[in-house]
């Protein structure tokens, strides 16, 4: 990397200031530190809208830079937390099961130990058979590269798939929807090894810190997720600053001209493809532990859409866009259907926001794209001076 | 028995006059102790004195007796009908009929057949009204006999089908003696003609009748039995496992039970000496190893049972035969019946494939519907309506609203469908000239505009309509099914959707072929540009077309909520599979949709055939096919060629 | 003298339209070639051949020294063995600056892992400012390359091209749509690139054809009508009745 990249791109330094400044600021007036005025549900709340920003920084990638619209790429987000949360749940359950057989007469045998685990995760399914999908779900190292592998290898598979036959446009868009459902469909079912609809869950306590308030969990989640923005935002942007950027922005405008000048466009997908899809799953694997919970419902192909919804609103084709659209859109939605926002009354009739607010949504969503197709982030483009 | 019991029917139908010499209280009288003390053995001499009597008053007799309405007066013995009245009981003479006074409870006993005895009794009944004047009442004793199926009912039953006028009762009374006779006959050669004579009929009950008859049992010998009529020979390893072939060795007390790993454990805590078992530390016992050990040398002292080698088990296994043997002793019928099943279920498995096949066609024709919308937007503009499958709900709900206002399900039906196709027009041609139309040449953003559409939509639906479920309801004459035989079955409204598909379809290739809007509809979709200069004005193309699209949303709509439940959420159900069908098909082709909507609607079903128990899978699979399918033809099975392809 | 490109007896047809039939036509590593035809003569289809757009049903193109078929290749490798092609609407990527056009064709390896680890290079830069002079948008360099007019346009496109540094160049209409000055220009830069190259022209306009003064080869229903110098073809009396009959029609 050269020294001149940051100098070359100030909106890193920009946005790199802003993001310490904001977790100092959180970190400081949290729980933690006994001032409170940011209640842990609400750090966490923060926590989990970080992962959500670097998914779609992701997104933003693929799409914005790239010009797949991947409708998968919560996918990816999901697989990461599933992989990070059957390490959590197994050592978890291993623990309390541990602690459960301790005051046995007689020590338990591995095979004791193991029944007991799989009894108190799959009972729920009617099962207590460990599946072959949990072979590495007692090892932190193993089941953490899971979070990498799994994501990357199904985005290699398919993208090459759908790369190499030339499917491009909505029809990829379209094909990466199946994917999504497929998967999503796939993990509903009971004997999917992953306890079907009812998810994982209690991913909120980590073991081994069990001593720890959940208030001071959910800092370092906090900050943890922060570094990863922090981390993922740099990457991102110095893939799509130099000639790669060059690359992969010729093949969004012009795939065909891409390719006569002698690139391997689809060798280009596929590294962006499965990158972004590496780096979402990374995003899920913080997201899920700061939920407590992951379910099938959470991979279903409308939220790969809305993560779309938020890069477009944001702006596409620049990383702060994204960062600003999940965000903004995240936070807003919360607040909206958390019944923060105030009912209007028509007098013949009450808004309930509970209610409208995915119509709300769903209009403002129409708009930006009709009317500010550069999203929230267009509007820096006014307060910044066009480089001569 | 059954013989007897025929013998007395046909007496009692023939002449009836000839034996009525005795009262039915003389019977009674001659049975006096197994009336009011029935057992369910005793009870048999008295139903077959009654029943030979063929006195007319036996079936209120039996009737009364069943329902517990039978009293013996103390004073003279004598049997009477009760019939409380308040504090007061009403005797009632049972061979007239007559009221004879009252009486005091105290003076009377109780006949209380218990429920053996009055399953015996209705069974005697039955043999009655098997010949009832009454229809209803036959009808209602064959189908008691159809339910329990007893060696006692051949009889009366064959006997009753002489008599019966009603030809379609006769028909069933004919059918259901075949099945008994296969089970009950008295001879072998009657049984296997029975057997035979069903192998045509492909309904469950035969088959179940046919299964009865080759009940099997597991057994373990030395040698297989020579009087035993072996089914099957098991191989210990295919056919079952070692684990389960010792388990049965045990439960025939041929072999000593294993020990446990669990049972180990709890001898192991039971003998604890201290910090030792068997001379084992406690500490180490965390292996099934160590625990064995342990365990061995508690035996070794006496303390416990040994436990059971392996090589003892390989050897009493080895030493042993497992066999299924037929409950039915004759091996004449169980062949007979075994051939008579294997050639109902060929029949039965081609009806399958052929209801299966029926089934995927109006999968098929659903789909079509669903997708062919989305097909000739896709195909003119290069456009993806994400709200398409809101535009399906929104022509659901149309026909919830009109039927609403019209009670008479024919008439609401009639004006669902016009008015569900104006209404989703109506939306589609103000979604293009509000939204679409500022984004062409930019497909993926439209496919984001029409998203944010279809969840406001969505949600707007549910602010009106709610969250529950609304009826469409479809007229009676779409209720029921067209009925080929037990297997092939299809019901009205899978037909008149089908038949609506092949109108529609009709109707486009009409619209597309021969009328000035399809031609340059189809001048739009091969070259918009060449369109434009020749004086086509694709503004306007454009529009038709996607309110065209969006008018068969709305029909497929209307059409879907006669079968499926009409909610908010209905229009994302079909929305992939609908994506599926034109991607698979082929853009711009009515054919490739058509194509695409059979493959996904065949696919589908076969591969739940394949998976029954789990529809998830049957399409997390299908769309696996999809995906690869994908990979082999780009440009779906009907692709346009050459330049207009080209980009 | 060895040809650099030979194309023979190829056909394609497209739903039973033979758009090439029975084509050969060759090429020397050194010339300036202009190909000529009416509409659907297969000018297009030839180039999209040749560059691995489309697959022919028969036929043989073998490349350079050493008689490489192009025809199991993808378009990326085209391009890498040397084939560089100008498409007739100019497509040049108008998101970027003149520079990232250049730099993008600039001939360095096209791998990605090459790609995200690439640095600017003095010699590179030295490059990409000597194409910028040859194509005359030295000045124009830091523009976005939307901004620029439709013959700078053009002129990027044939830039990227020469940066390429293609052993073949294939330009589709260079001159359409452009001011006389404009194309005088052009007509230099294709000169003078043929100089070291091959490079092959497919134009309508006859006037600019006579201005490259070069061989030309006349298309007719996808196979070779005519070849030889402009006054040879044109006097040729089935090429006056390919183009007269029609104009007639």
């Amino acid at each position: 990397m050269h020294r001149s990249f940051f100098l070359q791109n100030p909106s890193i330094l920009w946005f790199l200031t802003i993001l310490a400044g904001f977790t100092v600021g959180v970190t400081l007036v949290s729980e933690v530190t006994g001032v409170g005025l940011i209640s842990t549900s609400f750090v966490k709340t923060l926590g989990k809208t970080l992962c959500l920003c670097l998914v779609a920084i992701a997104m933003d990638v693929v799409w914005g830079y790239c010009g797949i619209l991947s409708l998968g790429h919560f996918a990816f987000f999901g697989i990461g937390g599933y992989a990070i949360g059957m390490w959590l749940m197994y050592a978890r359950t291993e623990g309390i099961v541990l602690g459960s057989l301790a005051g046995q007469p007689i020590p338990p045998t591995p095979a004791e130990i193991s029944d007991a685990i799989g009894n108190q995760i799959f009972g729920v399914v009617g099962s207590s058979e460990f599946p072959m999908i949990w072979a590495f779900a007692d090892n932190l190292f193993l089941q953490l590269l899971m979070v990498v592998l799994v994501p990357g290898l199904l985005a290699l598979v398919f993208g090459w798939l759908a790369f190499r036959s030339r499917v491009t446009g909505v029809y990829l868009s379209i094909l990466t929807q199946a994917m999504t459902l497929a998967l999503a469909l796939y993990l509903f079912q009971n004997d999917s090894g992953l306890r079907g609809n009812n998810g994982l869950s209690g991913l909120q306590n980590i073991p081994g810190y069990e001593d720890f308030s959940q208030a001071t969990i959910s800092i370092v989640f906090f900050i943890t997720s922060a570094i990863a923005l922090a981390a993922g935002y740099v990457f991102f942007a110095w893939i799509v600053s130099g000639k790669m950027g060059s690359v992969i922005k010729g093949i969004r405008d012009n795939e065909a001209r891409v390719r006569f000048l002698g690139y391997h466009v689809e060798g280009y997908k596929l590294f962006v493809f499965t990158t972004t899809a590496i780096i979402a799953g990374i995003a899920g694997a913080l997201y899920y532990p700061q939920a407590g919970i992951i379910n099938p419902g959470e991979i279903a192909p409308i939220a790969s859409i809305y993560l779309a919804v938020w890069v477009a609103i944001g702006g596409r084709g620049r990383l702060y866009g994204a960062v600003i659209g999940a965000a903004f859109v995240s936070l807003v939605s919360s607040w909206f259907t958390g019944g923060g926002a105030p009912n209007i009354n028509l007098g013949f009739y009450v808004i309930q926001w509970t209610d409208w607010w995915l119509v709300l949504l769903g209009f403002s969503f129409v708009a930006v794209t009709l009317f500010f197709p550069k999203g929230i982030g267009g509007l820096f483009d006014l307060l910044v001076r066009k480089q001569p | 028995m059954p013989r007897l019991i025929f013998l007395a029917l046909t007496l009692w139908l023939l002449a009836p006059v000839a034996v009525q010499a005795q009262t039915l209280q003389d019977i009674l009288q001659t049975h006096q102790d197994e009336v009011l003390k029935p057992g369910r053995r005793s009870v048999g001499v008295v139903l077959d004195d009654l029943v030979a009597s063929g006195l007319p008053q036996t079936v209120p007799f039996l009737e009364a007796w069943r329902d517990r309405e039978i009293v013996q007066r103390d004073s003279d013995g004598l049997f009477f009908r009760a019939t409380e009245d308040g504090d007061a009981i009403t005797l009632n003479d049972l061979d007239t009929g007559e009221n004879v006074g009252t009486a005091d409870d105290a003076d009377l006993t109780d006949s209380r057949p218990n429920g053996g005895v009055r399953r015996a009794i209705g069974d005697a009944l039955v043999q009655f009204q098997l010949s009832d004047p009454n229809i209803l009442k036959r009808r209602s004793a064959v189908n008691a006999i159809a339910r329990s199926m007893e060696a006692s009912q051949l009889g009366p039953l064959e006997a009753s089908i002489e008599g019966e006028i009603d030809p379609t009762l006769r028909a069933t009374k004919q059918r259901l003696a075949g099945m008994l006779g296969a089970r009950f006959a008295d001879t072998q050669d009657k049984r296997i003609e029975a057997i035979e004579a069903l192998s045509g009929d492909l309904s469950v009950d035969v088959r179940a009748v046919l299964n009865t008859i080759l009940t099997t049992k597991t057994g373990v010998a030395p040698e297989p039995p020579a009087d035993k009529n072996i089914a099957q020979i098991l191989t210990v390893g295919t056919d079952l496992t070692a684990e389960d072939a010792y388990a049965r060795l045990v439960a025939a007390d041929l072999a000593p039970p294993l020990i446990s790993k669990a049972a180990i454990r709890n001898a192991l805590v039971a003998n604890l000496d201290g910090d030792t078992v068997g001379g084992v530390p406690v500490a180490t016992l965390n292996t099934d190893a160590a625990r064995a050990t342990a365990y061995d040398a508690l035996a070794a002292d006496g303390l416990l049972p040994q436990r059971v080698s392996e090589a003892e088990q390989a050897a009493a296994i080895e030493a042993h035969s497992f066999y299924l043997a037929y409950t039915e002793p004759d091996t004449a019928i169980t062949d007979a019946a075994r051939a008579a099943l294997r050639s109902i279920e060929t029949n039965v498995a081609l009806s399958q494939a052929a209801d299966l096949g029926l089934d995927a066609l109006s999968l098929a024709s659903i789909y079509f519907l669903a997708a062919i919308g989305l097909a000739i937007t896709f195909g003119v503009m290069g456009v993806i309506n994400m709200a398409h499958g809101e535009f399906i709900m929104m022509g659901a709900y149309t026909g919830f609203v009109v039927q609403q206002f019209v009670p008479d399900y024919t008439l609401s039906i009639i004006i669902a469908l016009p008015l569900a196709f104006a209404v989703t027009f109506g939306a589609g041609v103000t979604m293009e000239r509000l939204v679409i139309r500022h984004l062409y040449h930019r497909p993926l953003e439209t496919l984001l505009a029409t998203f944010g559409i279809s969840i406001a939509l969505q949600q707007l639906a549910k602010n009106i309509f709610g969250t529950q479920a609304r009826p469409l309801t479809s007229p009676e004459w779409l209720d029921g099914a067209l009925v080929f035989n037990d297997v092939i079955a299809i019901s009205y409204i899978r037909i008149a959707i089908f038949v609506l598909a092949l109108l529609f379809l009709a109707l486009i290739l009409f619209v597309l072929k021969r009328t000035r809007l399809g031609l340059e509809v189809r001048a739009v979709t091969q070259n918009p540009g060449m369109a434009a200069s020749m004086g086509i004005n694709p503004d306007r193309i454009n529009m038709l077309t996607f309110g065209l699209g969006s008018g068969i949303a709305g029909i497929a709509g209307v059409a879907i909520g006669l079968y499926a439940k009409v909610t908010s959420e209905m229009g994302a159900d079909y929305i992939v599979q609908s994506f599926m069908t034109v991607v698979v098909g082929g853009v711009g082709n009515v054919w490739g949709t058509l194509a695409g909507a059979s493959l996904i609607g065949f696919l589908q079903k076969g591969i739940e055939w394949l998976n029954p128990s789990n529809t998830l899978a049957a399409q997390t699979y299908m769309i696996l096919f999809i995906i690869l399918f994908i990979q082999f033809r780009p440009k779906g099975i009907v692709a346009l060629k050459g330049r207009a392809a080209a980009d | 003298m060895s040809m650099l490109l030979e194309v023979s007896g190829v056909s394609v047809s497209f739903d039973g339209f033979r758009a090439i039939n029975n084509l050969s036509i060759n090429f020397a590593p050194a010339e300036l070639r202009a190909i000529i035809g009416p509409n659907g003569a297969g000018k297009t289809t030839f180039m999209d051949i040749v560059t691995g757009k489309t697959k022919p049903d028969e036929g043989t193109v073998i490349w350079g020294d050493k008689n490489i078929s192009l025809l199991g290749l993808s378009e990326s490798q085209i391009a890498r063995e040397g084939i560089g092609r100008k498409f007739q609407k100019p497509t040049v990527f108008e998101a970027q600056t003149v520079r990232q056009n250049l730099a993008m064709a600039l001939k360095t390896p096209r791998g990605p892992f090459a790609v995200l680890m690439h640095k600017k290079t003095k010699p590179n830069g030295a490059r990409i400012e000597a194409v910028a002079e040859q194509i005359g948008l030295t000045n124009e360099i830091t523009r976005v390359a939307g901004e620029l007019s439709h013959g700078q346009k053009q002129w990027l496109e044939i830039g990227m091209l020469l940066a390429q540094e293609p052993r073949l160049m294939l330009v589709d209409e260079p001159a359409a749509g452009m001011t006389p000055e404009e194309r005088e220009k052009t007509t230099d830069i294709l000169k003078e690139a043929a100089k070291t190259r091959a490079v092959v022209v497919v134009e309508h306009d006859m006037e600019f054809v006579r201005r490259l003064n070069c061989k030309v080869t006349v298309l007719h229903e996808g196979s070779v009508l005519a070849e030889g110098s402009l006054d040879h073809v044109t006097s040729d009396q089935t090429v006056i009745d390919v183009y007269l009959g029609r104009a007639h029609a």
